[in-house]
């Protein structure tokens, strides 16, 4: 196939030159720029416009010397006995707040402090991109590896140790025409196991699994789903899977989420444990994401020569 | 691959007849300059290519949108991603011919007008771009301003960040041509 495509280019190259000398229109000059671009480096691709979708983490990363600030909110429920018009479907009770501190030390690692309402879990991250998505395919997917340890100050625990979560994920994720696709393998440490019900485990695997359809250049529509690998929750029918549908717009240097989940948290730690809400059962909320991002390179401002 | 782009550089010097003088630059300086109310737009990329035929006037330039350099990442990002729209349409084109005859053996700088297509975001238009060409014991130096306008290129400026972007853009390149043997 390759032969008959240099013997197609030798063929028209030839004409083409022929031609070039009676003065028509495919020029020397352009064959050989061309040629000049044939072994262009190949750009990575921007899967995903912002670090967190609904529930998961993207494998998109903060720049270097960029900072990230997030606030993460999941109201009440809409429906069921806790929600309706009583407490405004949901707003009126906030179940989880949490806000994201995102810095990038460089474009490839990124060190990222979080803190939640529920647990007041206090959580370190490391996130680091191990490679990314090109446009012409020699690298057909994006991989990040991401490490949490998370603290519970607060409540009462025997010791220190019992107080810590650790969680570990590996995201894989791959843009289509329209379509940006993630996989995220997941595992989950909880020191003490949370909730702490007897025949609960220390510790389990769990998939995440993300979509975002493109609607414009500025708007996106998500979906985000995960399942823990657990036989405690399998066998305990009041856990259920998270899952989460939103709404994406990007201005500038903001990026707002709006969305509905039956999960109550925002941490991963909290929800691949804990999640218990059904929608069945009235028990999905409205949630919302604000980031904003800012960059501490200097201002453009004056570099007019 | 490579041995195909070697085949096609030996073939088009095969071709290559006495008078059919082409010189070639692999590292064109582009930059691109939008003063805004917040915040100016700049960003530079040296990773440009060119073509100059001196015999036919014939001259081709050609860019990697993704090699602009901007200061701020998330204003690259945008630029890429949002304006551009760089995974669609990556490169940045203008084919044309120098109207004036240019004595390339001899030294001095000859103002020059190029007319022919500027290729952005996949709209064409017909333009002329004036430039100078300095001439200096065989190395030629083009350089060029010109103005890019927006919406020439069908490239949006949505309402909500509109005072965050100028509605046209301040080019200029300059290229440093070797003869290509």
């Amino acid at each position: 196939m390759k032969k008959y495509i240099v013997l197609l280019a030798f063929i028209t190259l030839s004409i083409g030159l022929r031609a070039q000398q009676t003065g028509t229109k495919m020029s020397a000059a352009d064959s050989l720029l061309n040629a000049m671009n044939a072994n262009e480096k190949p750009a990575p691709v921007d899967i995903f416009k912002s670090t967190r979708l609904v529930l998961s983490q993207t494998t998109k990363m903060v720049k270097k010397n960029n900072f990230n600030f997030q606030i993460i909110h999941r109201f009440g429920d809409i429906a069921g006995t806790n929600g309706g018009p009583q407490t405004a479907f949901g707003i009126d009770r906030v179940n989880d707040v949490y806000f994201g501190f995102e810095y990038g030390v460089s474009d490839n690692f990124n060190i990222d402090l979080g803190r939640s309402t529920i647990g007041q879990l206090v959580q370190l991250e490391l996130k680091a991109a191990v490679m990314h998505q090109t446009t012409d395919n020699s690298t057909p997917f994006a991989l990040t590896l991401i490490g949490e340890a998370g603290v519970k100050p607060y409540l009462p625990f025997p010791t220190f140790g019992s107080r810590l979560s650790y969680l570990a994920q590996a995201v894989f994720a791959r843009q289509f025409p329209g379509v940006s696709l993630q996989l995220s393998p997941t595992f989950v440490r909880d020191n003490t196991p949370y909730p702490s019900l007897p025949g609960n485990e220390q510790q389990f695997f769990a998939l995440q699994a993300a979509a975002r359809i493109k609607l414009s250049n500025h708007t996106g529509f998500i979906l985000d789903y995960a399942h823990p690998f657990s036989t405690f929750r399998s066998n305990n029918a009041t856990f259920q899977d998270p899952i989460g549908i939103g709404y994406e717009v990007e201005t500038g240097g903001h990026v707002f989420t709006v969305n509905i989940t039956n999960a109550n948290s925002v941490s991963e730690m909290n929800f691949l444990s804990t999640t218990q809400q059904r929608f069945s059962q009235g028990q999905y909320r409205i949630g919302f994401t604000i980031s904003r991002m800012f960059d501490f390179n200097p201002k453009t401002r004056g570099d007019k020569k | 691959m490579k041995y195909a782009v070697i085949i096609l550089l030996v073939w088009v010097n095969l071709f290559n007849h006495p008078g059919q003088s082409l010189y070639a630059c692999k590292n064109v300086e582009i930059s691109l300059f939008s003063s805004a109310p917040i915040e100016d737009i700049a960003a530079t990329t040296s990773a440009g290519t060119s073509v100059y035929n001196a015999t036919t006037g014939d001259v081709v330039f050609s860019v990697s949108i993704p090699t602009f350099k901007f200061r701020k990442s998330l204003m690259q990002e945008h630029f890429n991603s949002d304006y551009l729209e760089s995974d669609k349409y990556p490169r940045a084109t203008f084919k044309g011919k120098i109207q004036e005859p240019v004595d390339v053996t001899k030294n001095g700088s000859y103002p020059i007008t190029a007319v022919g297509e500027l290729d952005v975001h996949g709209v064409k238009q017909s333009r002329t771009i004036p430039g100078t060409l300095t001439v200096n014991n065989g190395a030629l130096t083009l350089k060029s301003e010109f103005m890019v306008k927006c919406v020439d290129h069908h490239i949006e400026i949505p309402q909500i960040v509109f005072h965050n972007i100028a509605e046209s853009i301040q080019m200029k390149v300059s290229a440093t041509y070797a003869a290509a043997k």
